[in-house]
C-alpha cells in the first residue's frame, strides 16, 4: 500500500490538472497558513482573503516553487507573509513599536515581578495572544512561525529570507518585548481592577 | 562574563547560551527563566488555536477557481450509487407528474385488475428493452401503456429505469388500491421513449398484493 503522496508529489499532479490532488494539498497546509495570517493580522477576514491567494499561487502553472530552495510548507508560509506585508503595508495596519528595536533593544535583565503570574488561565492565553498581536511587525512573524507554530529555525529563516542567526536573535528580542508589553499590561490592569462595587444607599 | 555579555554571545539562542553565568547571577537566572516559561506558553497558545482553519468556502472557491483554470479539466468522479439514485428520482417525479395529468383519463379496471396475475417479479434488465417495438409486444405483455402516452416508434431508443411511486398512481391505470394503502410506495419499472417521456409501466414484486 502506497502511502500519502508528498507535497512535491501533489504539486506535479496539481499542476497536471488533478483536482483531487489540489484539495489533498490544500486540506493538507491550509490551517497552517491560515493561523499565520491570523495571528499576523488579527483578522479572520484577511486570514481568508491571504489563504485564498496562497493557493490560488499553487493553482497557477508555474508557480515558482523549487524544491532545492526549501520545503512547500515554507514557500506556502512566505508567500503568506509577502502577502501580508503588502496587506499591512496599504492597511498601515502595522503602526507598533517599529522603530529601532532590533539595534537597540536589550532583554530585560531583572524584573520585580513575573507577569507570567498572569498566564496561567484562559484570560492569560487571551492576553498573551494580544501582546504577540500588538509586535513590531518583524518580531511577530518569527514567534507566530516559531513559537505559535513551530517551524523550526532553519525553515523560518528560509520564510523570512534572514540568516538562521537573524531568527534566533528575532527571536529572543521578541519574547523580550512580549515580557516587557505583558508586564505593562498587568501594572496598568489593577488600577480597574480595585474599583469594587459598593452598595447602594437609597 | 558580565550579564550584558552573557545575553549577547549568541543573539537570541537561548538554547546555545554559556549558562555558567547564570549560577552567578540571580537576575540572569530569573530573566532566563521567565524567557523558558513564556516560550512555552506560546506554545500552548499555539497547540490551543490548532483547531483554527479556513472556513469551507475559501476551498469551495478555490475549487471553482482550478476548474476555471485554462486546461484543467475536472477529474471525473465516479459517481457510484448516486447517479441512478438522482436519474430514478428525476424520472420518478415524471412518472408521478404524468400520472396526476392523467388521472381524469378513464381506465379501464376490468382489464387492468385482471392484469394482476401478470406482474413480473423478475428483476428488469434494461438490455432487454433492446427491441423497442416490442414494448407492448410479445414478452412485454405485462408493462401497461400509460393512457395518452404515444406508442414507442419501431426504431425508437428506449430507455428502462426503475422507480418507486406511491401506490396512489396505481388507480389511474385501474388498480384498485384501498384508502390505507395509498401512501405507500412501490416499485415500477418505466419505459422511457427517445424523448423522455414515460409510455409505459409495469409494477414489481408485492405490489398489487393489498
Amino acid at each position: 500500500m502506497n502511502g500519502p503522496d508528498t507535497d512535491e508529489e501533489l504539486l506535479i499532479r496539481i499542476h497536471s490538472g488533478d483536482e483531487q490532488a489540489f484539495v489533498s494539498l490544500y486540506r493538507k497546509r491550509q490551517a497552517a497558513i491560515f493561523r499565520f495570517a491570523l495571528h499576523m493580522s488579527g483578522s479572520e477576514a484577511v486570514a481568508e482573503d491571504i489563504t485564498q491567494e496562497v493557493f490560488l499561487a499553487v493553482i497557477r502553472d508555474g508557480c515558482g516553487f523549487d524544491p532545492a530552495r526549501g520545503t512547500l510548507s515554507g514557500y506556502l508560509y512566505g508567500i503568506a507573509r509577502k502577502l501580508m506585508l503588502r496587506h499591512l503595508e496599504r492597511g498601515r495596519l502595522d503602526v507598533t513599536l517599529e522603530s529601532d528595536l532590533e539595534a537597540t533593544a536589550l532583554p530585560e535583565l531583572a524584573v520585580d515581578d513575573d507577569p507570567l503570574v498572569e498566564l496561567t488561565h484562559r484570560e492569560g492565553l487571551e492576553a498573551l495572544r494580544r501582546a504577540v498581536l500588538a509586535l513590531p511587525r518583524r518580531y511577530r512573524e518569527v514567534v507566530v512561525l516559531c513559537d505559535l507554530e513551530e517551524v523550526d529555525y532553519a525553515e523560518a529563516a528560509v520564510v523570512l529570507g534572514r540568516p538562521i542567526g537573524t531568527v534566533r536573535s528575532r527571536l529572543h528580542r521578541a519574547r523580550a518585548l512580549l515580557l516587557e508589553k505583558l508586564t505593562k499590561e498587568r501594572h496598568t490592569r489593577p488600577a480597574v481592577e480595585t474599583l469594587k462595587p459598593v452598595r447602594c444607599m437609597v | 562574563m558580565n550579564c550584558r555579555g552573557f545575553w549577547e554571545q549568541e543573539p537570541g539562542g537561548l538554547d546555545h547560551l554559556n549558562v555558567d553565568h547564570l549560577n552567578e547571577c540571580p537576575a540572569c537566572a530569573a530573566s532566563y527563566g521567565r524567557h523558558g516559561e513564556l516560550a512555552w506558553r506560546l506554545r500552548v497558545l499555539g497547540a490551543e488555536m490548532r483547531h483554527v482553519a479556513a472556513p469551507a468556502r475559501v476551498e469551495k472557491k478555490l475549487l471553482a477557481a482550478f476548474r476555471s483554470q485554462s486546461g484543467f479539466a475536472p477529474t471525473p468522479r465516479r459517481m457510484g450509487w448516486a447517479a441512478p439514485a438522482v436519474w430514478a428520482a428525476a424520472v420518478a417525479a415524471t412518472v408521478l407528474a404524468g400520472f396526476v395529468l392523467f388521472h381524469s383519463q378513464q381506465p379501464q379496471p376490468g382489464h387492468r385488475i385482471n392484469g394482476r396475475k401478470t406482474i413480473e417479479l423478475a428483476a428488469v434488465n434494461p438490455a432487454d428493452s433492446a427491441d423497442p417495438a416490442a414494448a407492448f409486444a410479445e414478452g412485454y405483455e405485462d408493462f401497461i401503456p400509460l393512457p395518452n402516452a404515444e406508442r414507442i416508434a419501431p426504431n425508437e431508443q428506449v430507455n428502462m429505469v426503475r422507480v418507486e411511486v406511491l401506490r396512489s398512481a396505481m388507480i389511474p391505470l385501474g388498480y384498485a388500491v384501498s384508502e390505507e394503502h395509498a401512501s405507500d410506495t412501490v416499485e415500477a419499472d418505466v419505459v422511457l421513449g427517445a424523448d423522455g417521456q414515460a409510455r409505459a409501466v409495469r409494477f414489481l414484486g408485492e405490489a398489487t398484493n393489498f
